[in-house]
């Protein structure tokens, strides 16, 4: 394959930068939190420095090509190199991690959760962001299954020290699903490169384009194993329908920032997997697993919002609705068409701004409210209006307002399910997918519907009158409530570190909202390359 | 039938073989010998003396010491001898071997002596 | 007359001092450290375990010039003792691995029991047993090294002399090895028997020819595997396993789970790669179900676990499964590629449960307990502590960068290479076993970074300086296996099959 070099020492130095930060923070006395917080900043600042240069240098002509391309010899005997490149599909993934980890860095500065100690937390985060930028450019399977495990145990810590009253057992169950899945994820990438090198015992190689070359020769029923173990692997990460029970607890117990990070980031793992390794390497299974794949996206539609209209939780109702979500850019891989695999790459990133910002919104509420259940939250607006109508700004973007990027990630998911690749007509199966797109479109009107009732619920109305405090009397209504915080003075509107932190993600919602081809247009070209062995 | 279990079969009955040879041994004696206990046959032997005292009786550790050091030394004299007989035709590399040999053997006793298990305190 | 005819049969054996230098100098100094602790002051004893340590770092400096100037393979007594690149990478492991247990226990020692110098006399003889293990290419060989190094640890297991655990951990140790012993020499008597040679390579050709193998051969095959069994701590053959490391002072529980264990391994993958080649139809189903049941058993007895060192302890048993798996498939995979995640595992399993077993100890300095529950608030009171158990218990799950991965992922593509049903099923069930592994580690992380300390007591752990090198020495190393794998001495182990004549 065709790749660009330039400079390309600057993949490494924007993977690895967040680590430099971490070694310096070591040095660190954990009494002075001060020096953390700055130490962590500035490498935040460097590294998305480093990522606007990236995307400056990106040649926007030739995005179907990997650039700043540089492979290496790393674990000779077996044939893994360290191999990174960008192209159009890595590109947004790869930056918007770096901005969310500065985002949620700059939330940070005042937003350290119990019990405290910014200086783990943030050296947690630093690792995190290593994990997950170095996921996005690895172009070799087991670099790539390194990073990906690598954001496994900094997220477990932060979810278990960090999280709320059940985070134990939140932290746990998210573990064991994720390691559960990347078991069978390693043993399929195994296999995949056994099968693939043939019966000489020289040869072969981990690097993707290896795969992308030799994949689609395997016998079929082999390969339908292969992607079985996969697809496991990356749907636990994604999560899909039946392997979603670790997000509601994860997201709920975890502190804002660890939410915030998991959904604008590392549920895109799983998706980003199916799209660059899963389906390109293994089309021939894909066919085979297109339409079970998109059953089950469709059911995570409707199991997701139905999810959300039971929660009394606010937060837990964001999680389901990432569910939801994800079951759309799952949908849109499904049909394996360009275009379904282009909307599943703008709503990844639209997905990751928007539930991202939800998370931070609901990170804020319960700071001042103390409480997330949505029976006790109400008139928002009137308490404090500039959260609230943010609020309502997120709720609309998420639930595919047009204008909005919430929009651009479903409305062509679902256009596409009518018309998936030739391979997945025939036998029925375009009914199949046809039934699937009418049962995603309701699944908008159901989002609609629970995210203006939780709107309708939280912002308007009077507020509740136990978080009214004009005088002595609210503190004594909260005593009664069974709540001794002194809940009148955490009520202050949007605060500069929350608006420094959410003023870029507003930005972009409405900038990929009104002009999503800035986007598509990056996408567009590499996911069509890599969708080429589907025909058309 | 898999050669796998035709190869584990040999495994089988050597498994039979034994419970069977085991159980046949103890069961014919059990049969065949007469069966007429006593109070007398049922005491500890001691060298037919009269046993005196409980069955668990303790002695000296310091007999230990000299039995083990007894031992020690006894296994050098049954490799010394052998070698000894063919002392021509093991040459210096056999002289030099059982050099390395003995001074082992005397670092051992160097170690008893120094930890006071030669004497009979 | 007839003297002097037989005279002159007799030639003296080539010996190449420079091949046998580790040995050499492990012998000399063992007389050495015998005498120096009889002549010592009481006040000066701790010379003892220094010169211990050194002696150990001495003995790897031939091992290094060997590998550096020759990678031929030097032979000694007709193929019986070969030093090639296997035995060197295996040696260096044995004669580091060593040195960290010095490291561990120079304190450790001090403060319970009298008597250092026989302990360290001990440790070093059972150390020369396992380098001589890794250069055995005899029945008789492999027999006496692996009693060279069996013996001192049976005594070492019951050093607290005055602790019961520790006398039933010895007593138990020794009974179980003896019978083990008894079954493997049985076995090997009826190898002996059937191909009349006890040259591994000559066994290797006889028990070939007919696929259908002679029943004598095959009850041969099957008792050695079984008495070794009981040396890796296979389950079934696994249960003194648990006790011995509980009652043992804990730098020997972790030579045990180490060093005894690895050379239980060497000493299988001699068999398998050298006498049984041909009869993979025999070993492979047995070692496939031993590897299986290993894996699974050893997991689900550990997740039950109060104790953090039975927790180790039935940890490595079921990591005893993972180094089992590749030799399970080694006659119809490929046989190089097998031996390589044999060695590397031992490798980066050493690291990892040494440097396991010295947070184990520096802990128990100040909670005075080996319950897991006494993990609580570690992280708050001793980050540092925490910080590297957290390291050394995912290296053990297998999470990547840090070691244990690169050790997993080794076995698992052997397994795979073997492309059989049964390998694949082989591979499935241990990917299932990671997670359930993953859970006992995570309950002990969990334990030190989310619990509270249960008794309140928040002081700093003081952790002595030979400690905190073991701590430096493993936790480098673990974490360099994940990171640059092929530092695992992966290469040099390349060039082994030429060296197995295969």
């Amino acid at each position: 394959m065709d790749v660009l070099r330039d400079q390309n020492w600057l993949l490494s130095l924007g993977t690895f930068l967040p680590l430099a930060g971490v070694v310096i923070m070591l040095f660190i006395p954990k009494r002075d939190e001060e020096s953390a917080k700055l130490v962590a900043l500035v490498t935040a600042i460097a590294t998305v420095a480093v990522g606007a240069y990236t995307l400056v240098k990106f040649d926007y002509g030739q995005s179907a090509k990997l650039q700043f391309f540089t492979s290496h010899d790393w674990i000779r005997p077996i044939r893994a190199t360290y191999t990174l490149g960008l192209d159009g599909i890595s590109l947004p993934l790869y930056f918007l991690s770096m901005v969310i980890t500065l985002l949620v860095i700059i939330y940070s500065w005042d937003h350290i959760p119990s019990p405290g100690n910014a200086k783990a937390f943030l050296m947690l985060m630093l690792v995190l962001q290593t994990g997950m930028a170095g996921t996005f450019v690895a172009q070799d399977l087991i670099l790539f299954f390194v990073f990906f495990e690598v954001v496994l145990l900094p997220m477990y810590f932060m979810i278990g020290v960090w999280g709320g009253e059940q985070r134990q057992y939140a932290s746990l169950k998210f573990f064991l699903y994720t390691m559960f899945g990347s078991a069978l994820m390693l043993v399929s990438f195994i296999a995949l490169f056994i099968v693939t090198k043939g019966n000489t015992a020289e040869g072969g190689s981990f690097a993707f384009s290896w795969f992308q070359a030799h994949g689609p020769e395997i016998a079929k029923t082999t390969a339908i194993w292969i992607f079985a173990g996969m697809f496991v692997g990356f749907a636990v990460k994604v999560p899909m329908f039946p392997f979603h029970t670790w997000l509601p607890d994860a997201h709920t117990q975890a502190p804002t920032q660890g939410s915030v990070i998991l959904a604008a980031i590392l549920l895109k793992l799983g998706t980003y997997g199916f799209v660059r390794i899963a389906i390109p390497f293994l089309p021939q299974a894909a066919v085979k697993w297109a339409p079970a794949i998109a059953v089950l996206a469709c059911i995570g539609i409707i199991y997701g919002a139905l999810g959300c209209l039971a929660q009394t939780d606010m937060k837990r109702l964001i999680a389901f609705s990432s569910v939801a979500h994800m079951g759309f850019v799952m949908l849109g891989i499904a049909t394996l068409t360009p275009l379904g695999v282009n909307a599943a790459v703008f709503g990844m990133v639209a997905h990751g701004l928007i539930t991202g910002m939800l998370f931070f919104l609901a990170g804020s509420v319960k700071e001042r409210y103390h409480t997330l259940e949505i029976r006790r939250l109400s008139g928002m607006l009137k308490q404090i209006p500039r959260l609230g109508w943010i609020l309502g700004f997120c709720a609309m973007a998420s639930l595919g307002l047009p204008g909005l990027a919430g929009f651009w990630g479903e409305f062509p998911a679902i256009i596409s399910s009518w018309n998936p690749a030739q391979a997945l007509v025939g036998d029925g199966k375009l009914d199949l997918f046809r039934v699937l797109t009418v049962v995603a479109a309701l699944g908008t009107v159901l989002a609609a519907g629970y995210l203006l009732w939780l709107y309708q619920r939280t912002a308007f109305g009077e507020p509740n009158p136990e978080f009214t405090s004009h005088g002595s009397g609210a503190h004594s209504l909260s005593a009664a409530a069974n709540h001794g915080d002194d809940h009148g003075s955490d009520l202050h509107d949007v605060n500069t570190y929350e608006w420094i932190a959410w003023t870029p993600l507003l930005i972009a919602i409405v900038v990929f909202g009104v002009y999503p081809q800035l986007m598509f247009k990056v996408i567009d070209p590499a996911v069509t390359n890599l969708m080429r062995v589907f025909g058309k | 039938m898999s050669q796998f279990l035709r190869e584990y079969l040999t495994v089988f009955w050597f498994a039979v073989l034994a419970l069977l040879l085991a159980g046949l041994l103890l069961g014919i004696s059990a049969l065949v010998r007469p069966n007429k206990p006593t109070a007398q046959k049922l005491l500890a032997y001691e060298s037919g003396v009269d046993p005196i005292g409980d069955g668990w009786s303790q002695s000296q550790v310091r007999y230990y010491f000299f039995a083990l050091l007894f031992v020690i030394f006894d296994v050098e004299a049954v490799f010394i001898f052998p070698w000894a007989t063919q002392l021509e035709r093991y040459g210096t590399f056999g002289l030099v071997e059982m050099g390395i040999f003995v001074f082992v053997l005397l670092l051992g006793l160097v170690y008893a002596w120094r930890k006071g298990a030669l004497r009979w305190v | 007359m007839i003297s002097a005819l037989v005279a002159s049969d007799f030639a003296t054996p080539h010996v190449d001092y420079h091949a046998l230098a580790p040995e050499i100098v492990l012998g000399v100094g063992i007389c050495l450290l015998i005498v120096l602790d009889l002549f010592l002051a009481e006040s000066r004893k701790w010379l003892v375990s220094t010169v211990a340590g050194l002696i150990l770092l001495g003995a790897v400096l031939p091992v290094v010039t060997l590998g550096v100037i020759g990678s031929d393979v030097r032979s000694m007594f007709d193929g019986r003792y070969v030093i090639d690149n296997f035995s060197l990478v295996l040696k260096a492991l044995f004669l580091l691995s060593g040195y960290v247990v010095v490291l561990m226990s120079s304190r450790d020692t001090e403060e319970r029991t009298p008597y250092q110098g026989e302990y360290y006399t001990l440790l070093l003889t059972s150390i020369m047993g396992m380098v001589m293990m890794a250069s055995a290419r005899d029945l008789v060989s492999v027999f006496v090294a692996l009693e060279f190094l069996s013996i001192p640890a049976y005594m070492l297991a019951a050093w607290r002399k005055r602790d019961s655990k520790s006398n039933e951990a010895g007593m138990k140790y020794f009974l179980l090895g003896v019978f083990a012993s008894a079954v493997m020499l049985y076995g090997m008597s009826l190898l002996y028997g059937v191909t009349g040679s006890t040259r591994l390579v000559d066994i290797g050709q006889a028990v070939t020819g007919t696929d259908h193998l002679v029943g004598v051969q095959v009850l041969g095959i099957v008792f050695v595997i079984v008495g070794f069994a009981f040396k890796v701590s296979a389950v079934p053959f696994h249960t003194w396993a648990p006790d011995v490391y509980q009652g043992a002072p804990t730098p020997i529980t972790a030579f045990l789970s180490v060093a005894s264990k690895a050379a239980g391994f060497v000493a299988l993958s001699l068999l398998v790669f050298l006498a049984f080649p041909a009869a993979k139809s025999v070993y492979e189903p047995f070692l496939w179900v031993l590897a299986a049941v290993t894996i699974t058993v050893g997991n689900l007895l550990a997740l039950k676990q109060k104790n953090i060192v039975r927790m180790l302890a039935y940890s490595s048993v079921s990591q005893g499964g993972f180094i089992l798996m590749p030799l399970a498939v080694a006659g119809t995979g490929d046989a190089r590629t097998s031996l390589r995640a044999v060695v590397v595992y031992l490798i980066i399993y050493a690291a990892t449960n040494l440097g396991a077993f010295a947070v184990v100890m520096a802990v128990s300095r100040k909670t005075h307990s080996g319950e897991i529950a006494s993990y609580g608030g570690l992280f708050n009171y001793a980050p540092g502590l925490a910080a590297v158990m957290t390291l050394f218990l995912a290296s053990l799950a297998g999470i990547p960068p840090f070691g244990g991965w690169y050790a997993k992922f080794g076995a698992f593509k052997a397994v795979l290479e073997a492309r059989t049903g049964a390998a694949y099923t082989l591979a499935v069930i241990a990917a299932v076993n990671t997670v359930v592994s993953a859970a006992y580690y995570i309950t002990l992380m969990r334990e030190m970074w989310m619990k509270p300390a249960p008794d309140g007591d928040e002081s700093p752990v003081r952790v002595p300086r030979n400690l905190v090198a073991a701590l430096v020495i493993t936790g480098v190393a673990t974490l360099a296996f994940g990171v640059l794998p092929g530092f695992s001495g992966y290469g040099a182990i390349t060039g082994l099959a030429g060296a197995f004549g295969r």
